[in-house]
């Protein structure tokens, strides 16, 4: 709602989605089963969706709007995260859903698109590309010569993008190119969904809305930060996907340095789109880049054992399943400091959390005592999943005669404090776009620079013959990882 | 809802709310154990010697604490009545959980000449470092000055002057208390949420327009025989966001509340009316639409109250 608006009232009132139609390219993919539906549904059931919202499904294989309908049913179903499935609601919701069948590189698909807009009405449209990432410039070019894709005061027409946006740094801005061709970029959103997730939200109230902790957030007080993804299954299908992307591309390039970006960053000056993705994207910029002679020391791959075993994966396949990469970020705050990156599949566990370790105290006043600790640094976990919450773990005093010191922990639990069930990822996103809010998601700026990143890892890994597997399933990867922090005094948090 | 009866001593209540937290881990024991779930205090006055509103009171908590977990403090007001006292747990599972989330309450039976005796037992029950939202369900707020000694004790108090039969002078107390420093809130206020919304809405398509004309006038339409607090805000809120135009409030047939707001400007109307169901019918001179009014019921309106904890800006300028 406009601030010039003298009835606003964003406390109470709710972001208002305009009528529009959703346009969704690779209808049949996982991705619209699993997220997309479930999340739309969602934001119907709680009327963040206006009721005449249209979504139009795309995709090669042939079926009726019915057919289509009856097949988002049971994903809805299916998919549902922690909430239940109301069948009138849907049966409401049902009726804005509309397929149309065509094949991507063929015209006669998006006139077909066309006519159905027209035919609904529909001048606002957010258009979702979850095809195979190579489509995405065709499709938006396709959609440009059918004469969609352009914001008109009559309606705006907007695009998302999936992740990869393109598999290296010239593919990138290539891609971008061809977006740019048809769509301006404030009207062109990359997706990045754990940058919709509530616990990475929350780093920013964690870190802004608190006095206490910002004067602690800097090379004088912390002494590294770990950052993990750890996945305890395997490809679940996505072996051909995987095989081309791998450890890095699939979580490092995107996922992780913006994780580590928002960790990392400058406050903005305001919380609006622009202002908080140019500190995101000045502190991309600020990772410093690689030596090829550094990589071997500061990056390292793994495989684990049974990968190549795996559906469509070459049985002698180079692609790393774990990666891990010690990245300094050259700015006054942290020069100096350590950040861990890692992310690993068939891990011991699943889970997704920031480690922030503090320097230990410079005097040891307390002595060691049987049983007891001392001289422990100081450790805040931002958990992202599961279990998501805040822990600072510092040193108490054991109850009983004599000063021996123990481990405890300060807990914040989402679940101890908000009791109902956060948006997923997607629904934020989701209303974001269509509400015009692009502040989470990603500009291509942000994307050039992380791919500046990682370019020269990649570069060496691609020349490298590695001697993969070298980690079991179940264990936290291959032992070179320790090692890499080893060298500089530190050792993963593994719990 | 698991409950002990206990006597009237705050530090005897804290004891019993620890062997309440234990008895229900150990029960929860072998399933995952309980999440004890608690950010704010929330006070709540039942209506004197009304055990209806006693029970629709502790339904509505049972909902809340969902959403916002708290610490509930429970008032009953009896008249002649003794102290008394009991701790309660409510517990949840949340959809797809694995593990309950409790919240915990306190309620107390007290004589309701004795709020001041009542208020010093309350202090040390807070929880500590955690807002404190005192909710006034009925009018008696307004009609002698017994609640008085709660108020000091909390960060937001919420009122509900749907049934008070003097509008003004209840909007008059809450000036004052606003004034005195005191953050308050009126359900009366909230129920308002979803004809505001639909006016600001026609703002945002005719941005400049209809509204800002010049010589333009407002007719507020109301029911009841005489304008609620609802009718009353209504009409300042428009005031204050469109100076210079006329504000009109007309009586019409029909129950109390709002009925209709319409907005005159060069010979064109624009209007909102009250329509079938819960809904708003919004009339612009190119269209014509349904808004649907958000749910109304005790639950959906402290909901809203409770996710405000900071300064209703918007509030206060009704209530300056």
């Amino acid at each position: 709602m406009p601030e010039s608006n003298p009835f606003a009232d964003p406390l109470r009132f709710e972001r208002q989605v305009p009528e529009c139609a959703i346009v969704i390219f690779g209808a049949n993919g996982d991705l619209t089963k699993r997220k997309l539906i479930p999340s739309l549904y969602r934001l119907a059931y709680e009327r963040r969706l206006p009721a005449t919202a249209s979504i139009i499904g795309t995709s090669r294989t042939h079926m009726s709007d019915d057919e289509f309908r009856a097949k988002m049913h049971d994903s809805v179903k299916e998919f549902l995260e922690d909430s239940p499935f109301d069948e009138d609601q849907w049966n409401g919701f049902a009726k804005g859903l509309h397929y149309i069948a065509g094949d991507l590189s063929d015209p006669k698909l998006y006139t077909a698109i066309k006519e159905k807009l027209a035919a609904l009405g529909r001048t606002n449209v957010l258009y979702y590309l979850s095809t195979q990432p190579s489509y995405y410039g065709e499709e938006a070019e396709r959609l440009g010569a059918a004469g969609l894709g352009h914001t008109t005061p009559q309606g705006w027409q907007r695009i998302v993008v999936e992740k990869p946006f393109g598999h290296d740094l010239a593919s990138a801005r290539e891609l971008n190119e061809r977006l740019h061709g048809v769509f301006a970029e404030a009207d062109i959103y990359r997706i990045d969904h754990y940058l919709g997730k509530e616990t990475v939200q929350n780093i920013l109230a964690f870190r802004f809305g608190n006095g206490i902790f910002e004067p602690l957030w800097n090379r004088r007080y912390v002494n590294h930060v770990q950052i993990t993804a750890a996945e305890s299954i395997g490809l679940e299908g996505r072996g051909a996907y995987y095989q081309e992307a791998g450890a890095v591309r699939d979580m490092i390039q995107n996922h992780l340095l913006q994780v580590m970006a928002t960790v990392a960053m400058e406050p903005s000056a305001a919380y609006e789109p622009d202002a908080v993705r140019d500190e995101r994207a000045k502190l991309l910029r600020s990772i410093r880049i690689m030596s090829p002679e550094e990589v071997p020391l500061y990056a390292l791959a793994g495989q684990y054992a049974g990968f190549r075993h795996e559906p469509g994966v070459d049985s002698s396949s180079q692609t790393p399943t774990y990666a891990a990469a010690t990245f300094y970020i050259d700015n006054w705050r942290w020069a100096g400091v350590p950040f861990y990156i890692r992310s690993g599949k068939k891990l011991p566990k699943r889970t997704t959390e920031i480690a922030i370790q503090y320097n230990t105290a410079p005097h040891a006043l307390f002595t060691p005592d049987a049983g007891g600790v001392t001289m422990r640094p100081n450790l805040l976990i931002l958990r992202i999943q599961p279990e998501e919450g805040i822990s600072l773990r510092f040193l108490s005093k054991q109850p009983g005669s004599g000063m021996r010191l123990r481990l405890v922990s300060m807990d914040f639990n989402y679940g101890s404090s908000f009791g109902e069930r956060s948006p997923t990822a997607y629904e934020t996103l989701l209303e974001d776009a269509l509400t015009g809010d692009a502040t989470l998601y990603t500009r291509q700026d942000m994307v050039e620079a992380s791919w500046r990143v990682v370019t020269p890892i990649l570069e060496d890994w691609a020349k490298r013959k590695f001697e993969f597997p070298n980690y079991d399933p179940g264990t936290w990867g291959p032992s070179a990882s320790d090692e890499m922090l080893a060298r500089q005094g530190h050792v993963w948090r593994n719990s | 809802m698991n409950h002990v009866t206990t006597a009237v001593d705050p530090e005897k209540i804290l004891r019993d709310l620890r062997d309440l937290w234990a008895q229900l881990a150990k029960d929860q024991g072998a399933s995952g154990g309980v999440l004890r779930a608690c950010s704010m205090t929330l006070m709540v006055v039942a209506e004197p010697d009304d055990p209806a509103d006693a029970e629709s009171a502790r339904k509505t908590i049972g909902v809340l604490m969902h959403g916002h977990p708290s610490r509930a403090i429970v008032l009953l007001p009896r008249e002649g009545g003794e102290f008394s006292g009991r701790v309660f747990a409510e517990c949840w599972m949340p959809f797809g959980g694995q593990q309950q989330i409790c919240s915990e309450g306190i309620e107390i039976t007290a004589d309701s000449e004795q709020t001041d005796e009542v208020a010093r037992l309350l202090v040390p029950l807070i929880a500590p470092d955690l807002p404190v939202v005192l909710w006034c369900r009925g009018p008696r707020a307004f009609l002698d000055r017994s609640l008085d000694p709660l108020f000091p004790l909390a960060n937001k108090i919420i009122f509900n002057t749907r049934a008070v039969r003097h509008a003004s002078s209840a909007i008059e107390f809450l000036r004052r208390m606003r004034k005195d420093g005191r953050q308050v809130a009126d359900l009366a206020w909230t129920r308002l949420t979803g004809w505001r919304e639909a006016v600001a809405h026609l703002m945002d398509a005719c941005p400049g327009g209809w509204l800002a004309a010049a010589g333009g006038e407002v007719r507020i339409e109301y029911g009841g025989g005489r304008p609620g607090t609802r009718s009353l805000y209504f009409a300042r809120w428009i005031e204050w966001a469109l100076p210079g135009v006329k504000v009109t409030l007309i009586p019409v047939d029909g129950g109390p509340g709002l009925h209709s707001v319409v907005f005159a400007a060069g010979g064109a109307e624009t209007s909102v009316r009250l329509g079938e169901g819960a809904t708003l019918e919004v009339r612009t001179p190119q269209r014509t639409y349904s808004a649907v009014l958000p749910a109304d019921s005790e639950e959906c309106l402290m909901r809203e109250e409770l996710s405000i904890l900071g300064r209703d800006l918007v509030f206060d300028r009704v209530l300056a």
